[in-house]
């Protein structure tokens, strides 16, 4: 029984060990693996939103820091192309 | 971003343009990346703490990158990241009715602003580039 236990542990050991290296080579590296698992993960969703959804709204500022306007005030008349990310 | 602007300076006259300026995505205080570290205009920035900060970063990511493409950025609440799923970095399309007629998938893997040119080109037509000159030998 005991050897039986000691083998499963081994293998999802092993199991762990090798998730970890696949991250990590993902990753970039293993400290990046941490930060994926860390960071990464739990803000990167697929989202509900599919092609045919009415696109949702949201107020943004402007480069000036105070002005404030809507996506939906960008989307009137034309295709509107949103490039979402950030400097880092 | 380079892909951007050059989709942007192809079809800014058929289409509008938005970037959305969203939480950073690898700041020193959480997953700090080596590559920011090391790239020569050093790329490294905590996490804003306020919209004060994020808008500084924002203004040196325009400036450095002489980025023309127009910018918004999310409040502090991140409700534009939310309602789109777009961290760290994703693309759309939005139609003329105001529904999502092209999701691009999550970055880094999967952004791809090839799509995004291949949507605009079916609809208003493919914008060439002349190939760069191959380098003379000496």
């Amino acid at each position: 029984m005991i050897r039986i236990l000691l083998w499963i542990a081994i293998f999802f050991g092993g199991l762990v060990i090798l998730a970890y290296v696949g991250l990590s080579i993902l990753a970039g590296g293993p400290r990046d693996a941490i930060g994926m698992l860390r960071f990464a993960l739990p803000h990167m969703h697929l989202g509900k939103l599919r092609v045919g959804d009415s696109a949702p709204d949201a107020q943004l500022v402007a480069l000036d820091g105070t002005t404030r306007f809507h996506i939906r005030e960008r989307n009137i008349g034309r295709p509107l192309v949103l490039v979402f990310g950030s400097f880092t | 971003m380079g892909d951007i602007v050059q989709i942007y300076n192809d079809y800014k006259d058929h289409a509008d343009f938005l970037t959305i300026y969203i939480r950073e995505a690898h700041p020193l205080d959480e997953w700090r990346m080596r590559s920011n570290e090391k790239d020569k205009d050093d790329v490294c920035y905590v996490q804003p703490r306020n919209l004060g900060q994020r808008v500084a970063i924002a203004n040196d990511f325009t400036r450095r990158l002489k980025f023309t493409v127009p910018f918004g950025i999310d409040e502090m609440n991140n409700a534009a990241e939310g309602a789109y799923a777009a961290w760290p970095e994703r693309l759309y399309i939005l139609d003329e009715s105001g529904r999502v007629s092209y999701k691009g998938g999550n970055g880094p893997f999967k952004y791809d602003p090839k799509e995004v040119r291949a949507w605009l080109a079916q609809r208003y037509g493919e914008v060439k580039h002349p190939e760069p000159a191959p380098e003379k030998k000496s």
